[in-house]
């Protein structure tokens, strides 16, 4: 009885499922496909050539390494204030949910070129640094690394605090004064209630950012230039200015397998750690 | 008691916002003695149990714990263990992680913590579920682990919020006695938070019954049971019939004599002519006929009502009131609801109060 209420809940998915497969599924399959075929036929020679390009591994490690860096500040800056949305209550949580929430209402495009102003050697980051003498003479951030890091975290930030945040809201605060009780630090309680227990949201939080830095396109277009080249950005080169359809192909699998597998990879890490430690 | 208290507070005092919970509450406990926080919900109780436990932080007051000042205190340093209302198991561990917690936290030697697991296991009798995620467990088992955590570290003093609310009644009075003995044998001092008299009454060594931020009266169950010393004492624990009526003459013995819808009724108590009280009697303590003692009454019984072991027999008087009858000896013949039945009780059963302004 249960499991046929079950099987037919499912049909619910397919309208979605259908759609998916038809807008979505079938010309992603179609271009991937396109990467495998040379001019006999079935080949893998285009991979063999990228990969045989140092300056493809360099692309490849710009795109992991700034990925990397945007979830890690992401993560840094995000936890506490998942925690300090969780636990704050009444007019102090709606100012900060929609503080989180508004600014994803603001296309990328429109943050990236805010973030061209700020980055600028006259911008209010380079004020900010000089004028705490952290800086002794203004900097440019704008068409560099850490400038790229610092405006991707800003635009991905939500994808990081709100899954955290949701996994937070539901562990119970007794927990929290069960473990002072039984004589743990506050330390101790943090790592060993607390973290494990937010593992979830921290996971599917990293697992948002990272995708979405991997593949980001619109932001190191803009903040970079055309100098700095992701897997993402020489996919859009390769088909909107080179119109080499071949090439664009090849580092969209690249990418695609590269976002996923490590994506699914650190997933099933993570719950491995959390499980036994 | 002679001794310094082992646990001694005094006048603790908290409020939230306009509202005082706790009104200058004093508090003293021995060393291995059972005590329970006994009142309705919102009288301060709870509270009480947090400021003590350092959860939460009093407005004022002393707090000492053998000896020691505990007030500033965070309360991982107080040595004070608590079973909580909803058990706050870590759900991500099992059974036997959840005992070792503390431990743990505390750096104790391998050896010790696995050794003293064991011991607790076994003493709430959990070990064939040691690794068992306490997701899995029952509400009974649940409760045996939050018990075991929370002894497992040795504290000072143990205090449970109403660990007993979530579980059926038959299991809660397995329990009850189950967690008595534990206590004893550990010779535990505990403070035990409920609002539920039948359970003070079966567990505490001394009951502090608490109302509306105060405590009213805080002596051995049997005292309290024989001589509440407020109305409010009266009405929580246990059952009782109540007579509201005027005082018309006093001895010197401290007896009273009190005009009531009954007629008149003779009292313990000393109040001066005139002044409005409140007739107390235990439903054991009236009989049927007149041989019961100098009250003599006769208002209508309404229901017979067979418990087993006991009857009981409700009457209500000419205003109104119900009035209990509670007895394991055989009725009189004849009953019949509706007609008026004469009953008596001891003027020396018979306690009165100030009458509240109602």
């Amino acid at each position: 009885m249960n499991s046929l209420a079950g099987n037919r809940v499912i049909w619910l998915a397919v309208p979605a499922l259908g759609f998916l497969a038809i807008f979505y599924a079938a010309p992603l399959f179609y271009l991937l496909a396109r990467s495998f075929i040379g001019p006999n036929g079935f080949s893998i020679g285009l991979f063999t050539a990228f990969f045989a390009d140092a300056y493809n591994w360099r692309v490849i490690g710009n795109t992991l390494r700034i990925a990397l860096l945007v979830t890690l500040v992401c993560l840094t800056v995000g936890y506490p204030v998942a925690l300090a949305l969780a636990r704050s209550k009444g007019l102090a949580q709606v100012i900060l949910l929609t503080a989180i929430i508004l600014p994803l209402s603001v296309g990328v495009v429109v943050k990236a070129f805010a973030w061209q102003i700020v980055l600028r050697r006259d911008g209010a980051i380079a004020k900010l640094l000089v004028s705490t003498g952290i800086w002794d003479e203004p900097q440019r951030l704008l068409f560099t690394e850490p400038g790229l890091v610092i405006g991707a975290a800003n635009v991905f930030l939500p994808f990081m605090i709100l899954p955290i945040y949701s996994v937070v809201k539901l562990i119970d605060p007794r927990l929290w004064e069960a473990g002072a009780t039984l004589g743990a630090s506050p330390l101790y309680r943090f790592r060993k209630i607390i973290l494990p227990l937010t593992m979830p949201g921290l996971i599917s939080g990293m697992a948002f950012v990272f995708s979405m830095s991997v593949s980001m396109f619109v932001i190191p277009s803009l903040l970079m230039g055309d100098r700095f080249q992701t897997l993402a950005t020489l996919t859009g080169r390769s088909f909107l200015l080179m119109r080499n359809e071949a090439l664009g192909s090849a580092t969209a699998v690249v990418l695609l397998v590269l976002a996923v597998s490590i994506v699914v990879g650190s997933t099933w890490l993570s719950r491995r750690i959390g499980r036994s430690g | 008691m002679s001794d310094p208290a082992f646990l001694d507070v005094r006048q603790a005092t908290k409020s939230f916002g306009a509202t005082r919970v706790l009104d200058g509450v004093d508090l003293a406990v021995g060393k291995g003695e059972f005590v329970s926080l006994l009142g309705p919900s919102g009288c301060g109780k709870t509270t009480l149990l947090r400021l003590i436990a350092g959860l939460a932080a009093a407005d004022s007051g002393r707090f000492r714990l053998d000896g020691q000042e505990i007030a500033a205190l965070p309360p991982h340093k107080r040595d004070v263990g608590v079973v909580f209302q909803s058990y706050a198991l870590f759900p991500h561990l099992t059974v036997a992680e959840n005992i070792a917690f503390g431990l743990k936290a505390k750096g104790a030697p391998a050896g010790v913590i696995a050794e003293t697991v064991k011991q607790f296991l076994g003493l709430v009798h959990m070990e064939a579920l040691a690794d068992r995620s306490v997701r899995a467990l029952s509400g009974g088992q649940q409760q045996r682990v939050a018990v075991a955590r929370a002894l497992a570290v040795k504290p000072k003093l143990l205090l449970l919020d109403e660990p007993f609310s979530a579980l059926d009644r038959k299991l809660r009075e397995t329990m009850q006695i189950e967690l008595r003995r534990l206590l004893r044998e550990l010779a535990i001092t505990a403070i035990f938070v409920t609002h539920d008299q039948d359970e003070a009454l079966i567990m505490s060594d001394r009951i502090a019954v608490m109302n509306r931020g105060r405590i009213e009266q805080f002596e051995t169950p049997e005292a309290i049971y024989a001589r509440p010393a407020t109305p409010f004492a009266l009405e929580f624990v246990g059952l009782s019939t109540r007579i509201a009526g005027t005082v018309t003459a006093y001895d010197e013995a401290g007896f009273v004599t009190v005009d009531t819808p009954q007629g008149q009724l003779v009292a313990r108590g000393r109040f001066a002519a005139g002044s409005p009280v409140l007739l107390g009697i235990r439903p054991e303590r009236i009989r049927f006929g007149t041989e019961g003692g100098e009250n003599r009454i006769a208002p209508v019984l309404r229901d017979i009502v067979f418990q087993g072991a006991r009857v009981q027999a409700h009457f209500v008087s000419p205003d109104d009131r119900p009035i209990l009858i509670e007895t394991s000896a055989a009725l009189p013949a004849g009953l019949a609801a509706g007609m008026p039945v004469p009953i008596s009780f001891a003027a020396a059963d018979t306690l009165a109060y100030p009458a509240e302004a109602a």
